[in-house]
């Protein structure tokens, strides 16, 4: 790891008027730090928001939910307001990762953490989404990588709150050189392009506030795929919901971003859950434009279980 | 065969008093046990207090005054030529003293290869190109990003298939295999697989395993005048003793090898690596002590692997169940180069485990730009086993005879390859017996279904080549004038309780409590020769010296204590440090008080490990029977249960071998789940050199595993009645779970770790199959 200097931010504005793109926001670590040992980032300067005036804590506000930046992980498993109201993000967060990392990791933090990738970590690696020309993934050891083609980059995001959070519709408040904002978490997220390689749309000196939530979601449900009981990245996961309003089933392990499935969200209301023929149509439908690597198509098979589980259990 | 009485190893006493006991009185005990107070106890590891408190110091905790740390710069390429190395920018960083790399022109070799400590020829990823000692891990660290290295990459190939082409790039001189095939035949294998009824063929895969000790390879390195002292984590403070005295052309009495605990070596650690002559060398240039102990990244790619292999099996039977051939094939990824330490022997199983009088076997190993493989557990054996019993599996599903009862059908209680019996020629039928008593295998239930979930039951049984001891070991009891008494070996504790187990047998022999028995070890300064604890080793080439010795220093008491009590010796023991009239009167009289009368005189004993007897093969052997779940929607697969029946002779201490079964299932779960080096073999890359993407189980992942306790005390192999066990546990794990996979779906793996991408494609091609 190179030296860099470190220095705690007062507050949110004076953060993000801090920042240039030699320096690092800091809260966890839990994924910077690993990258910074990697030496696959160096930077300058860490800038440590966790003593900063951001949101911390669950709190409800205005029939919705707020989520502080520096909420850890584990306190999303443990509120009692998010368990009854959010089981999918509460599930969510109880997969992720082990104890240590949920005490310590927070969830601006994990909705902006990088893929897990093992040619991007790799630092003798120059990958596409490194600056490189291509991404090995593409013909090398893809069985973790993605299903659907978004970008040159064939990396998987691996968060597991961000389906749950696409799959609530979840808006995320920013401060910015020109002030705060919200977006959607829609917008928040996007596939890395030539000239922006990363999965989020944020600007360098964005610092994220807090994580709105519309309105509560408490028939829902989060399932994950994994190649150990604990301690792993999903192959591949899915958040699911079911409301007045309808269904959402948005997938992770697959894409660059977290993928909701549409078209298959508008099917299911006219799809009766029992009639599994109908339902595998929808599933081959929703798949259809999947373009699986040389070693990953067993990914397709797995979400169309895990989907298909969770629209059994959300229907009973 | 009868069972001898095995003579008391110990050389002649030259104490002062007379030895007059029989040496017989004391070996009944040793058949039976009936009478022990401390061998077979579960005693708790006298070091486990200093384990837990983190007070038990590891050799990642020296410090010394003005030590130093060290970092090892590798190549990144999987082939390359080293054009020049320049190291003056890192010499010259504040903070560093001493760097040393090709341009130090060292006159030391390396490998079995006898390739330079610092070759321009790098032959895989992580192959050591300098080293560093700073005043920290983080200035070392800076450094190594300092030497400035010119590399021309060459064509490399890594995939062991890919090696053994025509137009493979040449790894070493010639054609990318180590040796000759080696070679075994007896009977005549292609007439038994033409006699067969049934034949049974596939090709099995076995993948590249890492150790993943939790402590790495290290070592801190002190010159004290003209005389070395090294702290190391190994399996063998004697090897590297020797070996470091090799390497640098010390004199033996100038270096010594000090090791109280370890985090873990699993073979890896039997031999002498780098790193730690690294240390040496980089502390006798800088003149200070040098700790140099390796990352995750270091200890992934370049301290040995399990190896590889691809093994052809084929078995042929009559309709009754009896082998009529086996034959087998198999081809070893080696790495870059031979490591010295155990051999993995794939063909053994073949050779030894079932009655067949037609077997042919055949292995090689091949070289690839990958890191050097070493012994791992059992090397050979685990990656055997797995094929072997699946195919065994597989033949008694098709000829519908229950598996067990299979191999009860093919039982051989020989050495066919030395036409000899075992030590103990019951030893594996007594695992059946025990396997079956606690697993209840007879009266399991058939292969069930709820919903998506499969379950179903799978066993697998197994020998093991080693695990019997070697001479030579040489261990010397001090009796301390008040009565307790230190014992001092050469061996080492590598974690497995050792310091504990042959404290038992001491305090056993002489008749003293725990309490008044310090067992030493793990320092070439004070302990006689003793082998690297390999091969499951230690025990059963210690306990019996040590043994010896007690039962040597045992009789100079009585003698003495005889004395004292106007007494005929032999009507006198020693029970729990207090001396015994066997007749039932005498005044009391402790060997406290006996020491007492013969201050400042002391008593001492030596012992000594015999030969092991020529007239039989001492073999350790084992079963072990898994239920598994399977969802069959997700792959998902879930041990739900494991018992295993290992035959390691005599139980020393029930609480350390409960700790051998439950380590070695767990890495035997690994194997068959979860655990895989993963290389591109486009860009010749390690892509999971961390504990991230190398996946070892996890608590959640281990279901209850019970040790059956087989205890068969096998007084054939030495006078402890006592084998090895650590590495059996690990042997037929994978194999019993993935025959559970088959007994629950059908479906049979032929290459490992069976995660959800190949059972997930299984369910997928039977489900095609079956529409």
């Amino acid at each position: 790891m190179k030296a860099f200097s470190y220095s705690p931010a007062p507050t949110a504005a004076e953060a993000s008027n801090e920042k240039d793109s030699r320096a690092e926001f800091f809260a966890g670590g839990t994924d910077l730090l690993t990258r910074m040992k990697l030496n696959i980032v160096s930077p300058d300067a860490l800038i440590d928001l966790k003593s900063a005036d951001l949101p911390n804590g669950v709190s409800e506000q205005n029939g919705g939910l707020t989520i502080g930046a520096l909420t850890t992980l584990r306190d999303i498993e443990q509120s009692e307001l998010i368990a009854e109201k959010f089981p999918v993000l509460a599930q969510a967060a109880a997969l992720a990762a082990t104890p240590q990392i949920r005490n310590r990791a927070t969830v601006a933090g994990n909705l902006l953490q990088r893929p897990r990738c093992w040619y991007y970590r790799n630092r003798h690696v120059d990958c596409w989404l490194k600056g490189g020309s291509d991404c090995p993934a593409a013909t090398g050891q893809n069985q973790q990588h993605a299903i659907f083609d978004q970008s040159p980059c064939k990396a998987v995001h691996t968060s597991d709150l961000a389906p749950a959070l696409v799959a609530l519709n979840a808006r995320v408040k920013v401060r910015g050189a020109d002030g705060e904002r919200e977006l959607s978490i829609e917008d928040f997220f996007a596939p890395p392009t030539e000239d922006r390689r990363r999965e989020t749309t944020l600007a360098d000196d964005d610092v994220v506030l807090s994580i709105e939530l519309p309105s509560d979601a408490s028939h829902s449900v989060y399932l994950k795929a994994m190649d150990r009981k604990v301690w792993a990245f999903a192959l591949v996961s899915v958040a699911a919901i079911k409301s007045a309003e309808g269904w959402a089933v948005v997938l992770g392990g697959v894409a660059n971003n977290p993928v909701r499935l549409g078209p298959l969200e508008k099917a299911l209301e006219n799809t009766d859950a029992s009639d599994h023929n109908a339902l595998d149509k929808q599933h081959d439908k929703a798949f259809a434009d999947a373009e699986p690597l040389e070693h990953n198509g067993y990914k397709v098979t797995l979400a169309k279980r895990l989907i298909r589980r969770a629209i059994e259990q959300l229907s009973d | 065969m009868t069972i001898k009485t095995p003579e008391i190893e110990s050389s002649k006493n030259d104490g002062d008093i007379e030895l007059s006991l029989p040496l017989q009185q004391d070996l009944t005990d040793w058949q039976t046990g009936h009478e022990f107070t401390v061998v077979g106890k579960p005693h708790s590891r006298l070091e486990g207090a200093e384990k837990v408190t983190g007070r038990a110091q590891y050799s990642a905790d020296v410090r010394l005054s003005g030590q130093l740390y060290g970092a090892v710069l590798r190549c990144p390429h999987p082939h390359a030529k080293l054009i020049s190395i320049d190291t003056s920018e890192a010499e010259a960083l504040p903070g560093v003293h001493a760097v040393i790399s090709q341009n130090d022109q060292f006159d030391i070799d390396w490998y079995s290869e006898e390739a330079p400590l610092f070759s321009d020829q790098l032959r895989f990823v992580g192959d050591e190109v300098a080293a560093v000692a700073a005043v920290s891990t983080e200035v070392a660290a800076d450094a190594l990003r300092l030497i400035k290295v010119n590399y021309e990459p060459l064509p490399f190939v890594t995939d062991m298939d890919q090696a053994l082409a025509d137009d493979a790039p040449a790894i070493h001189d010639g054609d990318n295999r180590v040796e000759e095939d080696s070679e075994y035949e007896r009977g005549d294998c292609a007439a038994g697989l033409q006699q067969a009824d049934i034949t049974v063929e596939n090709e099995y895969r076995t993948q590249t395993a890492l150790h993943t000790a939790l402590e790495a390879h290290g070592a801190t390195a002190h010159w004290s005048g003209d005389e070395l002292i090294v702290y190391e984590s190994t399996q063998g403070v004697h090897a590297i003793h020797g070996l470091l005295c090799e390497k640098l052309g010390l004199p033996m009495n100038k270096v010594r090898v000090i090791e109280q605990h370890m985090g873990g070596g699993f073979g890896a650690k039997q031999t002498l690596w780098k790193p730690t002559l690294f240390a040496a060398l980089l502390s006798r240039k800088a003149g200070r002590p040098v700790q140099l102990l390796l990352d995750r990244e270091g200890e992934n790619l370049a301290t040995g692997n399990r190896n590889s292999t691809l093994q052809q099996v084929k078995l042929g039977a009559s309709n009754d169940g009896k082998l009529t051939a086996i034959k087998m094939t198999c081809r070893i990824n080696a790495g870059a180069y031979a490591t010295a330490g155990e051999a993995s022997n794939v063909a053994g199983i073949f050779q030894h485990l079932y009655h067949c009088e037609n077997v042919k076997t055949s292995q090689v190993r091949v070289y690839t730009n990958t890191g050097p493989a070493v012994a791992f557990r059992a090397p050979g054996y685990v990656e055997a086993c797995f094929a072997l019993e699946s195919a065994m599996d597989e033949l008694a599903h098709k000829l519908e005879i229950d598996p067990l009862e299979l191999r009860r059908i093919n039982y051989t209680g020989r050495d066919q390859t030395g036409d000899k019996p075992w030590s103990s020629p019951d030893g594996l039928k007594t695992c059946y017996e025990r396997l079956d008593e606690e697993f209840g295998w007879s009266q399991r239930k058939a292969p069930s279904s709820e919903g998506s979930i499969r379950r179903g039951y799978g066993l697998a049984a197994h020998e093991w080549m080693a695990g019997m001891g070697n001479p030579p070991a040489a261990v010397f009891i001090k009796l301390n004038t008040d009565g307790s008494a230190d014992v001092v070996t050469g061996t080492q504790d590598i974690g497995t309780g050792t310091r504990t187990v042959l404290a038992q047998v001491a305090a056993e022999a002489i008749g003293l409590p725990m309490e008044s028995v310090r067992l030493l070890l793990g320092d070439t300064a004070i302990g006689g020769v003793a082998p690297v604890s390999q091969g499951s080793f230690t025990v059963p080439t210690l306990a019996p010296a040590v043994r010896g010795a007690g039962e040597n220093l045992r009789r100079q008491i009585l003698e003495a204590a005889a004395l004292l009590l106007e007494t005929d010796a032999t009507t006198l023991e020693i029970k729990d440090g207090e001396i015994v009239s066997t007749e039932g009167k005498h005044k009391s009289l402790t060997v406290a008080d006996v020491c007492d009368e013969l201050a400042p005189q002391s008593l001492q004993a030596h012992g000594s490990r015999r030969a092991n007897p020529t007239d039989t093969t001492i073999r350790p052997f084992g079963a072990l029977a898994a239920e598994v779940a399977v969802d069959t929607q997700t792959g998902e697969i879930t041990v739900i249960r494991i018992v295993n029946a290992p035959d390691c002779g005599r139980i020393l201490n029930s609480k350390t071998a409960n700790s051998q079964v439950i380590g070695g299932v767990t890495q035997g779960i690994g194997f068959a789940l979860t655990e895989e080096r993963m290389v591109d073999h486009n860009i010749g890359l390690v892509l999971n050199a961390d504990l991230e993407e190398y996946k070892i189980p996890t608590v959640a992942d281990i279901p209850t595993i019970t040790h059956a306790e087989v205890n068969l005390p096998d007084l054939n192999a030495n006078n402890t009645g006592a084998k090895g066990l650590g590495e059996l546990p690990l042997i037929p794990a994978a194999p019993a779970i993935l025959n559970a996979i088959f007994d629950a779906t059908g479906l049979r793996f032929t290459q490992l770790p069976i995660n959800r991408a190949r059972v997930l494609a299984a369910l997928q091609a039977q489900q095609e199959t079956a529409e």
